[in-house]
């Protein structure tokens, strides 16, 4: 597939994405849905629910967002939301050096469609060619943008047909959990994973959900220190 | 609320997530990071999502959070399924299955 003579196979690349985004875009859909709905029921402008889908891309943060502006101080609806979007300087932190040989104009660009989805499945590409990253990325953030947008507005007109009772709201946890095994690919990856989930649940009770942020600081911390154990026994 | 302070609100919420996305990104691609480093931040993926699924799970902003009999089935047939698959396609469908199934039992 990657002839050194023609470089990277950027056809490959492309049909790559979609193949590993398929299933992910599905349980998006309900998502967007349940936006959609609390757009259409929440006192925001319908107009500024949808700008929020454009603006910040990030499902669980719009809701919280939508919710609050509603009952709350709009200080509290923007410091919900931005707590909430902290783990993407995480995120950053963690793709920074797969960014370091790619060109100005993708390390501008790519921060804006930087989801969790986006994420995982960039996470699993760190050691391909430059090349063929960058089109893997590329294709994938534009599948899920254009896919978000589409459903935000659906959602706002059609959301209160699905029925309650299929309860499709779950479908995402599923998708997390297969993520969530595919990305760990050695045993202190799964104590990050492990101490991450379990710390995290530990303080559900939180605000702001920052108990995410709490486990997963605890998961990489764990996952480094239990790297380094192990390091220690094998010599 | 008027249409414009919603509105600004939203454009900053949008503006600062985009500083979150990108900061380090931009600041640290062309930097030389301490090799402790780097090996730390290969845990920020399985961290996150561990706990992200968490938070799906359990719906913190739910009245009763925590984890139903139908959800656990679910997850528990879907952890072995991705972990024998590699495949999401076929993770979701038999994952929401028994979900279903566990649900219509319940």
């Amino acid at each position: 597939m990657h002839s050194p003579s023609t470089g990277p196979d950027l056809a490959h690349a492309r049909r790559q994405a979609i193949k590993e985004s398929a299933p992910l875009l599905i349980p998006a859909v309900p998502f967007g849905f349940v936006l959609g709905v609390a757009i259409s029921e929440s006192p925001l402008n319908n107009g500024v629910g949808v700008f929020t889908s454009l603006a910040i891309f990030a499902g669980a943060a719009q809701l919280a967002f939508i919710s609050l502006v509603g009952t709350a101080s709009i200080w509290a609806a923007i410091a919900a939301a931005l707590v909430i979007n902290a783990r993407h300087v995480m995120y950053s932190a963690a793709l920074s050096p797969i960014f370091k040989p790619q060109p100005r104009w993708f390390r501008w660009v790519a921060p804006y469609v930087l989801v969790d989805q986006v994420f995982a499945l960039a996470m699993q590409h760190a050691d391909d060619e430059p090349a063929y990253f960058r089109r893997f990325y590329l294709v994938t953030g534009s599948m899920f943008f254009s896919l978000w947008i589409t459903v935000t507005i659906l959602g706002l007109f059609f959301g209160s047909f699905i029925p309650e009772s299929i309860q499709i709201g779950f479908a995402p946890a599923i998708m997390f959990t297969g993520l969530v095994i595919f990305g760990v690919t050695n045993r202190p990856g799964v104590i990050a994973a492990a101490v991450g989930a379990s710390v995290c649940f530990a303080t559900l009770g939180l605000p702001n959900r920052v108990g995410l942020l709490i486990g997963a600081g605890c998961g990489v911390a764990a996952g480094y220190v239990a790297e380094l154990v192990l390091d220690r026994r094998s010599t | 609320m008027s249409v414009t302070t919603t509105f600004l609100a939203a454009l900053f919420v949008g503006i600062v997530t985009y500083a979150m996305r990108g900061g380090l990104i931009l600041a640290l691609a062309d930097a030389e990071l301490p090799t402790w480093l780097v090996r730390a931040l290969r845990y920020v993926a399985p961290a996150v999502l561990g706990a992200l699924t968490v938070t799906l799970v359990a719906d913190p902003d739910a009245v009763n959070r925590g984890v139903t009999l139908p959800e656990l089935v679910g997850l528990l047939v879907a952890g072995p399924v991705a972990w024998k698959t590699k495949n999401l396609a076929v993770t979701l469908a038999v994952g929401m299955s028994a979900f279903w199934l566990a649900l219509a039992v319940s």
